[in-house]
């Protein structure tokens, strides 16, 4: 890559992030992730009181819930993460290519010296930008209130499901970027999307020798880690290796199918 | 005169429909040239194949100077029927957006944005959001993105077919300025924006080319003698023109020979004759004119416009 195709491809990544703060994109999904991570240790910490208030409880009956430990409540805010979380990153992401083909504003672009994986690169670079921003700030905020409210638990842990978990998202958040350049409609685009993903974690889960090297084991390698748990670490290493080749994978075949149309008309 | 663009039996096919099938064309450089056809003729194809976004099922496209460039996309500025920007930008943020893809510095494309908005007219709504212009400010923006980096083809398809009367002429006058400037290429529908800004045409149909030359040479090469008459529409005259008309065509269908007039188009009162010879023909319909004593409003000799002729190409 020479330097002015760089410059290119950061002046594209800047328009992109610009377009994120002013669509408000950029304030909302964070928002929404350290929504659904404060919520979490907060319900487990006041789910006793709130079924002796609200429930219709015979006199005199005990209620005695056990406490999640720490990194429990962690590993539960990761799985929040993982369907709201996702829902919401999928959904802002699924027009990001179609959209700008349909209306014909990428026909604009792409009639300028600019490589279309350069154009590729910029959309996926401030996906990504955004869903880890968004990711870290929620699970942070998860962290703090776990402590706060639960009960502690080591950095280590903490930072290393967040690193696992962050490349679960980026694999998703690539495959729509791949599904939004090959199909026109949005909506088709973030259902095949969340179709596949579900689909993958759940083949994963039930087959965990088999399937243990898939991308789709990351999630489960994320809660095991963040527990504490041991788990194969040369099938997790392989899941990792598998998904980075696929991202890379569906990047190439996205800037493949927008040199070979550029517009969608 | 180089050729800036040659272009040779350029085709491309939608499945089994041949939109554009074999087109052979050179655009000289610094000339002004329309490509010309009715609705569906394959216009839009051939400009987005000269623009890269489409990609030839077959044929081929050289442009001349682009050789040491390497990239041809960076001496083409190409403004689309209908451009869409992204609307939460600004005017002039989009403009420099262009530049800075092209290759300026920022503080290049800035400069050259504040001058080209300026040039197109839209140095009060360079701060507003995109999103809140009218669909001739969208064209004019259009145009000046597309000018950004100095272009050696400007390319545009349509430029001026969805606007009001008031944005076409704002777009046409711009046009006239920049072709003075650079390689022009558009492609219309209207012959008379044809007629009025360019130097050649292209005439296509059905995605082969029609007719192409220069307008002038086009113009004297095809131009005919014609002959109009009017007349008032009392039953005597428009007795006598009925009459008149089935004379010349049976004499037209019999002898092989042409005669003096060589076709005749009736219309409501009126009566078009393509002559031979003007002087002859008028001389004779003079004549008949009085012994039928027909009362004529207006009988006017001159030659066929191109329009003429663009509607009988466009016909076939």
């Amino acid at each position: 890559m020479s330097t002015s195709s760089l410059i290119r491809y950061s002046v594209m990544v800047q328009k992109e992030l610009l377009e994120l703060v002013r669509s408000f994109k950029l304030l909302w999904v964070p928002l929404v992730f350290v929504l659904l991570g404060v919520m979490q240790p907060v319900t487990m910490f006041y789910m006793p009181l709130l079924l002796e208030k609200a429930g219709n409880m015979p006199e005199g009956s005990v209620i005695d819930i056990p406490l999640p430990t720490g990194t429990e409540v962690l590993a539960q805010t990761l799985q929040q993460f993982g369907t709201l979380g996702i829902l919401v990153l999928v959904l802002t992401a699924m027009s990001t290519v179609s959209g700008e083909r349909n209306s014909g504003a990428a026909s604009l672009i792409l009639v300028k010296p600019v490589s279309p994986f350069a154009y590729i690169g910029s959309k996926w670079t401030s996906m990504l930008l955004l869903a880890w921003g968004a990711l870290s700030a929620g699970y942070l905020a998860a962290w703090y209130y776990t402590e706060l409210l639960i009960g502690e638990v080591p950095a280590k842990q903490v930072i290393g499901s967040l690193l696992i978990y962050g490349l679960w998202l980026s694999f998703v958040l690539t495959m729509t970027l791949l599904f939004s350049t090959l199909l026109k409609s949005p909506a088709a685009a973030a259902f095949s999307v969340l179709g596949a993903s579900v689909t993958l974690s759940l083949i994963s889960g039930i087959f965990p020798k088999q399937m243990g090297w898939s991308p789709g084991a990351l999630s489960g390698y994320a809660y095991q880690f963040v527990v504490g748990e041991s788990f194969a670490s040369g099938r997790f290493w392989l899941a990792a290796i598998s998904g980075l080749f696929l991202i890379i994978l569906a990047l190439t075949a996205s800037a493949a199918l927008l040199r070979r149309s550029p517009a969608a008309e | 005169m180089t050729a800036l663009l040659q272009v040779k039996g350029l085709t491309k096919a939608f499945n089994s429909v041949k939109a554009v099938n074999g087109l052979d064309f050179a655009i000289e450089e610094g000339h002004c040239v329309a490509l010309l056809g009715p609705n569906g003729a394959g216009k839009t194809t051939t400009i987005r194949m000269i623009t890269g976004l489409l990609k030839p099922t077959a044929g081929q496209m050289r442009f001349h100077a682009a050789a040491n460039i390497g990239d041809e996309r960076a001496i083409i500025g190409y403004l689309p029927q209908s451009p869409a920007f992204y609307n939460w930008m600004t005017g002039l943020e989009y403009v420099v957006y262009a530049g800075r893809l092209c290759g300026l510095t920022s503080q290049m494309a800035g400069n050259r944005a504040m001058e080209l908005l300026e040039r197109v007219g839209l140095t009060g709504a360079a701060k507003r959001r995109i999103g809140t212009y009218s669909g001739g400010m969208k064209q004019r923006l259009g145009l000046a993105q597309a000018l950004v980096h100095q272009p050696k083809l400007l390319v545009m398809d349509e430029p001026v077919s969805a606007l009001d009367p008031v944005g076409r002429r704002e777009v046409l006058e711009l046009l006239r300025e920049l072709k003075r400037e650079t390689t022009v290429l558009f492609s219309t529908h209207v012959l008379h924006d044809a007629e009025d800004l360019c130097d050649d045409v292209i005439i296509i149909r059905n995605g082969q080319i029609a007719l192409q030359g220069a307008i002038s040479s086009i113009r004297s090469d095809h131009r005919r003698p014609i002959i109009e008459l009017q007349l008032e529409r009392d039953d005597r005259s428009e007795k006598w023109l009925a009459g008149y008309a089935e004379r010349i065509r049976c004499s037209l269908s019999h002898s092989s020979e042409a005669g003096l007039i060589h076709e005749i188009q009736l219309g409501d009162g009126h009566a078009r004759f393509t002559v031979k010879e003007v002087d002859e023909a008028r001389q004779l319909l003079l004549e008949e004119l009085a012994q039928a004593r027909v009362k004529v409003r207006k009988l006017e000799a001159g030659y066929s416009s191109l329009e003429d002729l663009f509607m009988k190409v466009v016909a076939q």
